[in-house]
């Protein structure tokens, strides 16, 4: 079974969710909690655990052979992110930040002239919590500007778990590089908060699903915080709302989960009740 | 000055930051652009209700299989390298949501049935006076790429303004990360703030975020928000310190932050004497001497 833990806005509690959920799962299920916000990843500062098993992470660049090449400048037309441009002698040349690996410039040049090199993007780590749960982080390098092919292979280093359940912690926004970590999830858990900022970005996420054909289910971070008129999301369904707690942001500060650290309090409770629902559609 | 708020991390306080020193600027012909096309959140502080301008953005362009050509062969499922394409009832089919609009499988299709077709609508551009200066806004459809072209349109228009003397400054509220939003809100800026809370979460995406200021060779400042919610941390004072970057302000924790968001008021409107308020305005003057 894959669960998506996603929101639109940032810092509403995705990660929260997320870590507190795999927690439980983890007692009965071998599980993987893929931290597919690959721009700032940070599930493994919530569950004090070192970033290990570091796999560097490569897309294809093109490399361009001189020699071979007749100038006919397919190459820079066929890049759709235009990071390959023409010199004045009319050969060639990439904005190695801009282009994807797409592949397109070598697969149209007729004479042989692009090659296959190679270019880090970043980097993908697996590292243990317990013996049942491991956490699954990409790491995107700085200053490069596409997401998309490492949440790509994040999800592919998740594989090499064996992991009955995996969970995919989302980065914020709502981007195709969002709908890519949530791809292959059998549910989804949108995370909020009632402000009119989170309101209007968990619609915006709500709509993303519907395009994906899933359906999606709110969990309201802060709930009591301030008032919220639940009209405006009455379209969606709730799965579990949680109160602002002193005690969920010192764990969070302490790098524990709340439903670890304090079993029987009622913040943990909420999140076992989340979790019975969600096991009793019998996904698995 | 073209001033961009960043963080790295998400639900900092970019947005609640960023309203409330545009609102202490306004003397100062400040442009306000919202640089977060995926979840753009300034518009709903600023309670904007009609807007002077709004444009249709249509850069995306998408695979489309002409069906009539297709013989499901699935050499572009196989080859696509965004994982695109499915095969759904024996139809090959693309994710209009994950597509990139690299053409790898229009290059790739022996029955050329695939183009690259150009959208008409894949997002859009807003312009509304505030009180506080002339603000732009954007927003990306849903699963569409390259929200990172949508941001340095909004830029390219309020530097238009700047050139024509409109405005004299820019202040951006970028996206949450360090990707393509992130790189084209930091690009061709001249100073960053980079808020941040003691959490080693937020110490970790602020290094990455000053790593990209620090490229564009912006000049950087620190601002802790809620700094009073884990006084033992001090990680981000000394990655300050190790770094050379000036903290202009620490924010304490308050909880009239949330509720001026409810009420769709910049913080230093709903609650001019708020603890929050008080330290963005000392804040802001310091700003005020970087002009």
């Amino acid at each position: 079974m894959n669960i998506a833990v996603t929101g639109g806005k940032g810092g509403t509690g995705k990660s929260t969710v997320a870590i507190n959920i795999a927690t439980i799962l983890s007692k009965k299920y071998k599980v993987a909690l893929v931290d597919a916000d690959v721009e700032c990843p940070n599930d493994h500062f919530l569950l004090s655990t070192n970033l290990k098993n570091e796999k560097k992470e490569y897309i294809f660049r093109p490399r361009f052979e001189y020699k071979k090449c007749v100038k006919c400048s397919l190459c820079v037309k066929n890049c759709a992110e235009n990071a390959i441009v023409m010199f004045k002698e009319g050969y060639p040349f990439l904005i190695p930040t801009l282009c994807s690996g797409c592949k397109a410039c070598q697969l149209v040049c007729h004479f042989d002239a692009i090659q296959n090199g190679q270019k880090e993007i970043g980097s993908t780590y697996l590292s243990k919590v317990n013996e049942n749960l491991t956490i699954v982080t990409g790491v995107l390098k700085e200053g490069e500007e596409k997401s998309y092919p490492m949440v790509l292979f994040t999800k592919k280093r998740a594989e090499e778990c064996g992991a009955e359940i995996k969970i995919f912690d989302t980065s914020a926004g709502t981007g195709n590089h969002v709908a890519a970590a949530i791809e292959s999830a059998d549910l989804v858990i949108a995370v909020t908060e009632p402000t009119p900022l989170g309101i209007h970005d968990i619609k915006m996420i709500m709509n993303l699903l519907s395009k994906q054909g899933k359906k999606g289910y709110v969990v309201i971070n802060r709930s009591d915080l301030i008032p919220m008129d639940k009209s405006v999301i009455a379209d969606y369904p709730i799965i579990g709302e949680l109160p602002y707690s002193d005690l969920i942001v010192q764990c969070y500060l302490n790098g524990k989960s709340i439903v670890e650290s304090y079993p029987e309090c009622k913040e943990s409770k909420i999140f076992e009740s989340i979790i019975k629902k969600v096991m009793s559609w019998n996904l698995l | 000055m073209e001033l961009v708020i960043a963080s790295g991390k998400g639900g900092v306080g970019k947005t609640t930051f960023s309203t409330s020193l545009a609102v202490l600027l306004k003397n100062h012909n400040f442009g306000i652009v919202d640089a977060d096309a995926e979840a753009p959140n300034m518009h709903l502080i600023f309670d904007i209700s009609k807007w002077d301008q709004e444009i249709d953005y249509a850069e995306k362009s998408l695979a489309e299989i002409d069906y009539s050509k297709c013989t499901h062969c699935k050499i572009c499922l196989e080859n696509c390298p965004y994982e695109a394409i499915h095969e759904r009832n024996g139809k090959v089919e693309i994710k209009k949501y994950l597509c990139e609009g690299c053409n790898v499988c229009g290059i790739l299709c022996p029955e050329k049935a695939i183009k690259i077709k150009s959208k008409e609508h894949s997002g859009w551009i807003r312009v509304a006076k505030t009180d506080y200066g002339p603000f732009i806004t954007s927003e990306l459809d849903v699963g569409q790429p390259n929200s990172g072209k949508l941001v340095t349109e909004e830029k390219k228009i309020a530097r238009e303004w700047r050139k024509r003397g409109e405005i004299k400054h820019i202040i951006v509220d970028s996206a949450a990360g360090i990707g393509c939003q992130v790189i084209s809100s930091m690009s061709g800026a001249s100073h960053a703030i980079l808020v941040g809370e003691p959490t080693k979460s937020s110490l970790s995406d602020l290094s990455r975020a000053y790593y990209l200021a620090n490229h564009f060779r912006i000049k950087s400042y620190i601002v802790i928000n809620k700094y009073d919610i884990n006084p033992e941390f001090t990680g981000i004072k000394d990655f300050a310190y190790d770094n050379g970057i000036e903290i202009i302000g620490k924010i304490p924790y308050d909880k009239n932050v949330p509720l001026s968001m409810a009420y769709k008021k910049p913080l230093v409107i709903y609650s001019e004497n708020s603890k929050a308020a008080k330290a963005i305005k000392d804040i802001s003057s310091v700003v005020e001497q970087l002009l």
